[in-house]
């Protein structure tokens, strides 16, 4: 009787272990397919005009960007910001990369007055090198 | 007899450590891989002019591109004048590219925007105006790169 009980406890008892790596992959292709990507700041909705000859903007380190939302707001580095400071804010930025490219993500509402009153100051601060954010679209 | 027995080795790849090369793989891509989220039109702004920096420009160079409050476009190249409803773009880059190839890089674009325009009114003309591509005689591929923004208020 004693006998049977231990061969019984001797039988091995591994949790197989060769599929782990499966179990894992299927997580991480889970997790890739339902994650969604905040696409823009927190509170910050823009929409952005459409235009056909949109290109993409392949330099990612040498990025400035200003924010012009449908309120007539200008955001830069995440702070609202006065229309006549923005020379003030990006010139330090120009003088420590003069090859900065600064990034105008303007709402499609806002007046063009607006627009140029940055374009005045980015002058001012010698931010020569602009981009007007779009979306690939036709008309 | 002998030899037989000597010469039965396994042959076989290890194949437990496929799932950490794989991973390695995918880890690697998934840090390495640079998404372009930004995307646009490039555009160069030009130096605050002084004064004694002013070009004079010849009216037969220029394209006016004029935007009211409203969105309405009213074209004005040599010396013809067209009203455009906001919906007929494509007429722009026609015109646009027939002066262009007329007076080849010597012309200048001028965009006159209100400042009451929409900006989405002043980014669509800006965008046909970069659309513009022609053929020179000569095979030069010529684009419309002069352009100016000049901003107009209704006062």
């Amino acid at each position: 009787m004693r006998k049977s009980i231990i061969r019984r406890a001797t039988k091995s008892t591994d949790i197989p272990t060769a599929s782990t790596a499966d179990i894992a992959f299927l997580l991480i292709l889970f997790f890739m397919v339902t994650t969604v990507f905040r696409a823009t700041t927190l509170r910050l909705t823009l929409k952005l005009p459409e235009a056909e000859s949109t290109e993409r903007i392949l330099i990612r380190r040498n990025v400035s960007y200003v924010f012009v939302d449908h309120e007539r707001k200008i955001y830069i580095d995440d702070n609202v910001i006065s229309g006549e400071l923005i020379a003030a804010k990006m010139a330090p930025k120009i003088w420590d990369n003069p090859e900065l490219i600064t990034i105008l993500n303007v709402d499609e509402t806002v007046n063009y007055g607006t627009v140029d009153l940055v374009l005045d100051q980015l002058k001012e601060a010698k931010a020569f090198k602009i981009t007007f954010a779009t979306e690939f679209g036709r008309l | 007899m002998q030899l037989r027995e000597k010469r039965k080795s396994k042959h076989a790849i290890p194949t437990s450590a496929m799932g950490d090369v794989a991973f390695l793989i995918l880890i690697f891509f998934l840090t390495a891989t640079v998404f372009t989220k930004d995307k646009g039109l490039k555009m160069l702004l030009p130096e605050k002019a002084e004064q004694e920096d002013i070009v004079q420009v010849k009216p037969e160079n220029i394209v006016m591109i004029m935007i009211n409050p409203a969105g309405a476009i009213r074209i004005k190249a040599a010396g013809e004048e067209k009203d455009l409803s906001p919906h007929e773009y494509g007429e722009i880059k026609r015109i646009v590219e027939e002066r262009l190839l007329e007076r080849d890089t010597l012309l200048v674009v001028s965009l006159r925007a209100s400042k009451e325009a929409p900006y989405k009114n002043m980014v669509n003309v800006l965008d046909q105006i970069k659309l513009c591509r022609v053929t020179a005689p000569d095979g030069r591929e010529l684009r419309a790169n002069k352009i100016s923004l000049i901003p107009t208020s209704e006062e």
